[in-house]
């Protein structure tokens, strides 16, 4: 005869259940006594009455008795035993519990009943649409989160009222339409796979956050965090209520050595407010707009001031009898095709000259997805083009097009095969989901100069427009 | 990069840093899933909202509510205060005493409510209560005297804080469970439970009725409040947090209750009325559901402490006449929001069916209200077959519960959620944003007046109440 | 009961992606110890040890981490961790490897690293005054826990605190060739007070403006890391070489944080207790005897 006894500390079922567990194993092949109970002096004695060993228990602990005609048959009970158990446990819980949270106000309540320690969520992502995106930023701030709002169409003096809110609790709202935020590492909306480093950056613009970042990447030099605060809030009226938080966040971080605002050109009385803040961490700042630096330039003040090396930003020109190439003039005006807005101001900023198209523009997103997940309304566009200088940006990272020269390189190779020379901003890091270099290589063989600077780029192009204009 | 000050538990004590820069990310996400499944794809941690678009048309309300700056604390304060009041059964009175009822007044459930209007069961009860108070020599002199009107006063039990189940009618004869909340002071009363099968409640008025009224009038009530004088008051917090340990949820199953509390009176009962103690404690115990209405005074005494705080969308009142659903708001004052009572959805009774079901009626409400009921489920597996047969569906319907309140109680838990407490205060706000509707376990009555109980189960209260509470929230 | 505690149970789990050649492609979040080895050319790797929340993997390199630990997101986070974006039971991991030209393979899954973390985030700077307040704080909660440390303190260990307080070098490096490899399991105590050790030491001191303590931390690490391969087990000597610069482990970060005021203490390391069986006490004692050095050192002039 073999005994198996086990106590089993905290582990609780009814009676009932326990005894038709108990009845089940008694009836398996070679099982002459099984008792699973709870351990109450009551059902000790028994046990010890049918001659197994049992040690000390409490009442709270599960108690289990099995004797068997062999180690085999003692071993088949104890995991018919286990498989029984475990299948109650998964049905009393499962479908009941296990229901996702309805709003962010609940699933804050649910992320701080998690893990012990845990000690909850950090932050709330909010991409629900517009008009609703309130509520759900507002459940975040009550509960003591920062929130990302990445929906747009959120009207202004709910923007206010938010930030105004966030500022009494300690919290930062991000947003709304703020496409880019990186916290410890962690990319939020469109975001860049970045490492870890000494510049802290604050954005009114996620495609120019994303540009510096990626920059900064290829550098070799990381980023702390990267906190978006919506393109709204350095206007008249949002007085930059984020921006003057997240850089008193920033300077108040220890990992943060350097903090680099972007934006696009602010209000004065924005501008005046972050410039009074006396911060004690050396800012640089990225201001687009005529006689401001562009983003390129200011990614290479940062990089003076930590002391490193400005690299020739990578690059990769046209391959040779290509549109744009020496032997091969291009005819037409520049266009440009671009799916960031700021990419884009900055590139005409630049160019001086040419028609420039923001397809991430609101007039061009309604009802659809942006160009960084659907390019068709900008494909559209290329394939149009019959003559001159194409420029447009691809920005890749987390959330964007997974492939996106799947189907633009075959869109330029057309364009160039129609003599229209094709040049391409791209953004990114080696370390992103569609690899920089693969992406690069792909484009560059249909054709186009592949720059990862944009403002490479767009003098790139401004220099076709011209050397035709002088030839 | 500058010193931060901190306390000495080393809390950062300067208010520009922000927490999340310096913890791992736990991102909580609503909206779209591309979003999400790129901080997967991080090995980011996540807490994903099933988000679903608001109840249409009151996205604007539902902004113009949570723009208010008085909210957050409104509903801190309100809920606080339901969750804190310490009800306890201090005397057994009738209602003339303890209400002022004058002759002809009949109070009754739900929100006001005319003869005219009035279902089967509610002209019934209040037939057999003209019977009883001696307005009318017949049932057919009582229908002819309430539908004239002359000399009668209807109004609803809410009014005079009271709750009354099912027809809920009260009339000055009838004798009240008066609970007081040791905390903020409030009073709440309740009538005496009849028992089951025909009784007032559910609209029956022959003469066993009556008797039986009378009988409470003169032995119960008086036997009731002499053993309250002798033991003293009677916690209603401590017994309802027991029986819901003891697989009640105070609604539809008050079993436990039942028992805690004859086991707290019956020494006081035989000391203090000896000639009717057995009669009585056999009374009592011949009706689980006895504990019922003391239970929904101290509901009620609970949920009147959350009244009238400016800016809260929190409810202080969901009653049924019968008729018409009615919720009242605290921050909204003694408005009634209202919309057609539903049939519940239910088990029936030997051979009635949904046909002979009335329109769901009764104060009894109350209990969802402050937590209990449909609201504690899970802390009923008794009775799961009322919520679709498994445990795990009550279990899901007191979760689902979470998403539309304030608080968790912190008194009344539930074992099988980990003594989690109870999940209490309904906000019109998260009703809005979740479309999600308060689960309500109700008896059902039958449509026929005199019928008496048909059935039990769930019914759901009408959205447009809530929508219509939250529309006057932002005009308040 | 809590919905947390099995987040990706409730998810339908898409994410391990059947890709090319039925190989099963996740993202994962690495520490950034692990770029140079991630980013040099591939190298082949076996597997040292698996368990249900961690598999190691030691990579044929002469690069430290040598060994890398693939985490599901409930376990420690070690510096030389990826964690990863699925749980390890649901993927079908194989016992050939390799690791580098930015993923990592084991088997058929193919891991990718979507995000990088820093096991050494700066501190900052902190006053000198409330470091000790931690200290005392420190000490307190250490004494009243169960957990106690896997040597006898008496010995190695003491003379290793001694000598740091007095700024020795040489006590130092007698009690730490003492302790390297000393003690049972897949990471020693001897190891793991080592570096407890040297992580305060260097932020520590860097925090209280002790560059004496940073000195000493340069060269007991140097001393501990020449033979750690030789002298202790995989796992344990690239803890080590991670420790030597200045990187540890989240539940280690998160008292080093506290200490400097930026968050509370006793969660902290009451979480750092509860590590492994002796591991969280033996890395708790590490950091007092650091953080009692740093204090002592502050005012160290050279005089010996």
């Amino acid at each position: 005869m073999n005994d198996l006894v086990e106590v089993r500390a905290g582990v609780y079922h009814d009676s009932v259940s326990l005894m038709r567990v108990s009845q089940a194993l008694a009836a398996l092949p070679g099982v002459s006594v099984a008792i699973v109970a709870m351990a109450t002096e009551l059902n000790v004695g028994l046990a010890r009455d049918a001659g197994f060993a049992v040690p000390a228990t409490t009442p709270g602990d599960l108690l289990v008795a099995i004797r068997a005609s062999s180690d085999d048959a003692v071993r088949e009970a104890a995991a018919e035993l286990d498989r029984r158990l475990a299948a109650r446990e998964a049905a009393g819980t499962a479908r009941g519990e296990d229901r996702p949270p309805r709003t962010t106000r609940s699933a804050a309540r649910a992320a701080a009943r998690g893990a012990a320690g845990s000690g909850g969520a950090t932050i709330a992502l909010v991409s629900v649409p517009g008009e609703c995106a309130f509520l759900e930023a507002a459940d975040a701030v009550e509960a003591g989160l920062s929130v990302m709002i990445f929906s747009d169409n959120v009207p202004v003096e709910q923007e206010i009222l938010l930030k105004d809110r966030a500022r009494e609790k300690g919290v930062l709202v991000m947003g709304p339409d703020c496409g880019t935020a990186v916290i410890g590492g962690a990319g939020l909306g469109f975001a860049n796979v970045l490492r870890p480093g000494p510049v802290g950056v604050v954005a009114a613009s996620g495609t120019g956050a994303q540009q510096v970042t990626s920059l900064l990447d290829l550098a070799g030099v990381g980023v702390s965090h990267l906190l978006g605060v919506g393109g709204r809030d350095l206007s008249a009226e949002v007085g930059g209520r984020s921006a003057i938080q997240a850089l008193r966040a920033l300077d108040a971080d220890p990992a943060t050595e350097l903090i680099l605002l972007v934006s696009k050109p602010p209000a004065p009385e924005a501008a005046d407010a972050v410039r009074d803040l006396g911060l004690g961490t050396k800012l640089v700042t990225a201001l687009l707009g005529p006689g401001q630096d562009d983003l390129t330039a200011a990614v290479e003040k940062v990089l003076g001031a930590l002391g490193r090396e400005v690299p020739a930003w990578p690059s990769w020109p046209a391959p040779p009898g290509a549109p744009g190439t020496p032997g091969s003039e291009c005819r037409g005006p520049l266009r440009g095709l671009y799916s960031g807005g700021t990419l884009c101001t900055e590139a005409a900023v630049i160019a001086r000259s040419g028609e420039f198209t923001d397809f991430g523009d609101d007039a061009y997103t309604r009802g659809r997805a942006h160009p960084m997940i659907d390019p068709a309304l900008r494909l559209e566009a290329l394939d149009a083009v019959e003559s001159g200088v194409v420029l447009l940006d691809v920005v890749l990272g987390h959330g964007a097009d997974p492939d996106p020269s799947a189907r633009l390189a075959p869109a330029v190779a057309r364009a160039c095969g129609r003599g229209v020379a094709v040049v391409v901003a791209l953004v990114g890091t080696e370390g992103d989901p569609q690899g920089l270099h693969a992406q690069a290589a792909r484009l560059n063989e249909a054709g186009a100069a592949v720059f990862t600077s944009n403002a490479a780029a767009a003098r790139h192009a401004r220099d076709l427009v011209a050397a035709r204009v002088h030839s | 990069m500058s010193a931060i000050r901190t306390d000495p538990e080393g809390r950062a004590m300067n208010p520009t840093t922000l927490s999340m820069l310096s913890r791992e990310p736990h991102v909580i996400t609503a909206g779209t899933a591309l979003l999400g499944e790129a901080l997967d794809q991080q090995a980011v941690a996540r807490t994903d909202v099933d988000w679903r678009p608001p109840v249409p048309g009151t996205a604007a309300a539902l902004a113009a509510a949570l723009a208010d700056p008085r909210r957050e604390r409104a509903n801190a304060t309100a809920v606080g205060r339901m969750v804190s009041a310490r009800p306890r059964l201090v005397g057994v009175r009738p209602a003339r005493e303890v209400l002022g009822l004058e002759p002809g007044t009949f109070l009754h459930a739900g929100p006001p409510i005319s003869w005219e209007r009035a279902s089967g069961p509610m002209r019934g009860a209040l037939i057999g209560a003209m019977l009883f108070e001696g307005l009318a020599s017949s049932p057919e002199d009582a229908e002819e005297r309430l539908a004239a009107g002359s000399g009668i006063t209807l109004d609803s039990c809410h009014h005079h804080r009271t709750v009354g189940p099912m027809a809920g009618v009260v009339s000055p004869s009838m004798w009240m469970l008066e609970v007081a909340d040791a905390e903020h002071g409030g009073a709440a009363y309740c009538s005496l439970n009849e028992g089951l099968g025909k009784v007032l409640r559910y609209g029956a008025y022959g003469p066993e009725v009556v008797e039986r009224l009378r009988w409470m009038g003169d032995v119960l009530g008086p036997a009731l409040q002499a053993a309250l004088a002798l033991s003293g008051p009677l916690d209603l917090r401590a017994l309802i947090a027991q029986a819901l340990q003891m697989g009640d949820e105070l609604h539809n199953r008050n079993r436990a209750a039942t028992s805690l509390m004859v086991r707290e009176l019956a020494p006081a009962v035989v000391e203090a009325a000896p000639g009717h103690a057995a009669e009585v404690l056999r009374f009592i115990n011949g009706n689980d559901h006895f504990f019922l209405n003391a239970g929904m005074a101290a509901a009620k005494v609970s949920a009147d402490a959350a009244r009238d705080v400016p800016g809260s969308s929190l409810v202080v009142a969901m009653a049924r006449n019968g008729t018409d659903f009615g919720i009242q708001v605290s921050g909204l004052g003694d408005r009634w929001f209202t919309g057609p009572a539903e049939v519940p959805d239910g088990l029936y009774l030997g051979a009635y069916g949904p046909g002979d079901a009335n329109p769901d009626i009764g104060d009894s409400t109350i209990t969802e209200t402050t937590g209990l009921g449909g609201f504690a489920m899970a802390a009923a597996p008794a009775i799961v077959r009322f919520v679709g047969g498994d445990v795990a569906d009550a279990v899901a319907a007191t979760t689902s519960m979470y998403e539309i309140t304030l608080a968790e109680h912190p008194a009344y838990q539930i074992p099988g959620l980990g003594f989690r407490g109870t999940p209490v205060g309904i906000d019109v706000t998260l009703v809005a944003r979740t479309g999600t509707l308060p689960v309500v376990n109700t008896g059902i009555a039958g449509r026929v007046a005199g019928t008496g109980q048909v059935g039990a189960g769930l019914v759901s209260p009408p959205m447009e109440a809530f929508t219509a509470a939250l529309a006057a929230l932002t005009d308040a | 009961m809590t919905v947390d505690t099995r987040p990706r149970a409730r998810r339908s789990l898409p994410r391990p992606s059947a890709g090319v050649g039925g190989r099963t492609q996740i993202g994962g979040a690495a520490s950034v110890a692990l770029r140079p080895a991630l980013e040099s050319p591939r190298r082949p790797a076996r597997v040292l040890a698996a368990f249900p929340l961690a598999v190691y993997l030691e990579v044929r390199s002469e690069y430290e981490p040598h060994v890398i630990a693939l985490v599901s997101g409930e376990a420690a986070r070690l510096p030389n961790a990826v964690v990863l974006a699925a749980p390890l039971d649901r993927l079908p991991l194989g016992d050939e490897c390799w690791v580098g030209e930015g993923s990592i393979g084991v088997g058929r899954v193919g891991i990718r690293v979507r995000r990088w973390w820093d096991p050494a985030p700066p501190l900052g700077s902190a006053e000198p005054s409330r470091l000790a307040r931690a200290l005392t704080h420190l000490d307190d909660i250490c004494d009243r826990s169960q957990r106690r440390p896997g040597l006898d303190i008496a010995g190695a260990p003491g003379l290793l605190a001694s000598g740091c307080l007095a700024g020795s070098l040489v006590d130092g490096i007698v009690a730490a060739e003492r302790l390297l490899g000393l003690g049972p399991g897949l990471t020693p105590s001897g190891d793991d007070m080592l570096c407890g050790l040297l992580v305060a030491l260097r932020h520590l001191g860097l925090a209280a403006g002790a560059p004496r303590a940073v000195w000493l931390a340069d060269w007991l690490a140097a001393a501990v890391t020449y033979d750690a391969r030789a002298r202790t087990t995989p796992i344990s000597a690239t803890l080590l070489h991670c420790a030597a610069r200045g990187q540890a482990g989240s539940e280690v970060l998160g008292v080093l944080r506290a200490v400097a005021g930026h968050q509370p203490l006793d969660p902290a390391a009451r979480r750092l207790l509860g590590l492994g069986h002796t591991s969280g006490a033996d890395l708790a004692w590490g950091l007092r005897a650091g953080l009692a050095a740093v204090l002592a050192l502050r005012s160290w002039h050279g005089s010996r």
